[in-house]
């Protein structure tokens, strides 16, 4: 598979299905490893950076599960190539912007996906539409398995999996589950749900992770410690705190239909009707109107549109996306009149 | 006055040093007095400060910071300003200085999670025995004391061999 391929649909995590996909947009899991006998990167040469790519690309071609995968060098990958690749989550934007031998595998279906010399040496992610942290857990865990087979990780008794950065250090795991909160947000709710995470040592992130900023009312609880607690642990902590912030939205749903109900749909008509006529349209606004009209499918008021539509509109015009589609660089006008009437021509067709 | 040193200029700055019980005056021009103060020991900067402040709260860190990795070659002050660690070893060199760090992120400094496959029968053992205390101080803080003692005797049975230190 090639880049250019994934440009003209999305990843399977964002089909729109599984557990609680009114709300719940994917979950996820990452896992944290070092190679034995090889330092941290921070610390690492030249060389040393090689032969880790290498020993992991070759291992990951070798293994059962993983090789299948196709294998993507982020040293020679052009800017449009990496940014469409964080958009999809298959990389991170550290991973985009870092410099030396690194690269990343991936499956057809964008599930799996192996990040070679991140902040570690191997990132190992899994992404699951819908709330599905235990059959994803299921998954990475297989993968970790069989990598092992083939590679020593770095691993102390005390300190479990050990990793560059202390705050991964232990299971070398962050779960975390995207989730679409927007009726929380306008009537201004959210932050007690940031405070009640809190407490439980769960932190909340935005759309691309750590230090990314909240677009689309799309927000990413994870946890925060690694260490300490079984991977099982954590994650029942992850999963007994969604179903809570949940059901809270569609309270907050109900309210707002019930309180405010002309103004709520006014704004969500508007916004589908801009989605459906606007000339130009900036990446931050088409994220505010998909999730306008997401909660217009998800209440009933819209009915002649698919979630798995409203999806390719989220990802299909990102900006890395767009490039790829028009296969040349654009500025931020140009791209601004290209999405706007990509989203048109998309609509009009249903 | 003119300037003792160079004769030339007006003198601007008068300088008092005492040696001993001895009072010395000089009185220079600027320019002369510059070269002159410039071999006066240095006034601290505002690192030196920040330095000897963290040196007072976490003593560890004056100790720690002439550590340094025979690994990796990294140094404890390098990790505590870039936050990213050298090597593996880094766990255990720094593991003074570590300890309180790793226990204020997570709460916690002894793993309790997955084990690789392909770790020693001792690391698995040990794994197992962290695991156990952990449902033990559950069991106990939940006054289940029945289950405490059925974890207890599952410690007891371990066999005594495994070194509890790391």
């Amino acid at each position: 598979m090639e880049i250019k391929d994934l440009s003209y649909n999305t990843g399977e995590w964002l089909r729109g299905t599984g557990k609680e996909s009114d709300i719940v947009i994917s979950s996820r899991i990452r896992l944290a490893r070092n190679v034995t006998g090889f330092p941290f990167l921070s610390r690492a040469n030249l060389r040393q950076r090689k032969e880790v790519e290498a020993l992991l690309r070759e291992t990951i071609a070798k293994s059962e599960i993983t090789k299948e995968l196709s294998y993507v060098n982020l040293t020679t990958a052009t800017t449009v190539d990496k940014l469409l690749l964080v958009e999809r989550h298959l990389i991170s934007k550290e991973h985009a912007e870092g410099d030396g031998e690194r690269g990343v595998a991936f499956g057809k279906t964008e599930t799996i996906s192996l990040m070679i010399n991140e902040e570690d040496h191997l990132r190992i992610q899994v992404i699951r539409a819908g709330f599905e942290l235990k059959n994803t857990w299921v998954v990475i865990d297989e993968i970790d398995n069989c990598l092992s087979e083939k590679l020593n990780f770095a691993f102390s008794s005390r300190f479990g999996y050990l990793t560059a950065c202390p705050t991964n250090v232990g299971t070398g795991m962050r779960a975390s589950v995207m989730l679409h909160l927007p009726a929380l947000g306008m009537t201004k709710h959210i932050e007690k749900v940031f405070n009640a995470v809190g407490k439980l040592g769960l932190v909340v992130r935005g759309l691309y992770g750590e230090g990314t900023k909240v677009s689309g009312d799309l927000y990413q609880i994870s946890n925060q410690f690694t260490l300490g607690k079984t991977e099982s642990e954590i994650l029942s902590i992850i999963e007994s705190v969604i179903p809570r912030i949940t059901s809270y939205e569609r309270m907050a749903r109900k309210a707002l239909v019930l309180e405010s109900k002309e103004q709520l749909e006014d704004r969500i008509w508007r916004s589908y009707g801009m989605l459906k006529t606007a000339r130009m349209i900036t990446s931050e606004e088409i994220l505010q109107l998909l999730s306008q009209v997401r909660m217009g499918v998800n209440l009933g008021l819209i009915n002649d549109i698919e979630m798995k539509t409203l999806n390719e509109l989220f990802i299909l015009t990102l900006p890395g996306h767009l490039q790829k589609l028009q296969g040349c660089e654009l500025d931020s006008t140009q791209r601004n009149i290209i999405r706007a009437s990509f989203v048109r021509k998309r609509l009009d067709n249903l | 006055m003119k300037c003792e040193s160079c004769g030339k200029k007006i003198a601007t700055v008068h300088l008092t040093e005492i040696v001993g019980k001895e009072k010395k005056e000089k009185h220079l021009c600027e320019e002369c007095a510059h070269n002159v103060t410039s071999h006066f020991p240095k006034a601290p900067t505002p690192s030196d400060i920040l330095t000897s402040i963290i040196n007072q709260v976490s003593p560890e860190i004056e100790e720690m910071s002439k550590t340094t990795c025979p690994v990796c070659g990294l140094s404890y002050l390098e990790f505590r300003t870039q936050g990213r660690l050298g090597c593996p070893m880094d766990y255990d060199v720094f593991k003074k200085g570590l300890l309180p760090l790793i226990e204020r992120m997570h709460g916690s400094s002894q793993h309790v999670g997955k084990v690789p496959p392909n770790a020693s029968d001792e690391v698995v053992r040990k794994n197992e025995l962290m695991q156990l205390r952990k449902e033990l101080n559950k069991a106990v803080e939940k006054e289940d004391y029945e289950k405490a003692a059925q974890i207890r005797d599952k410690i007891y049975g371990f066999s005594g061999n495994i070194n509890n230190g790391d």
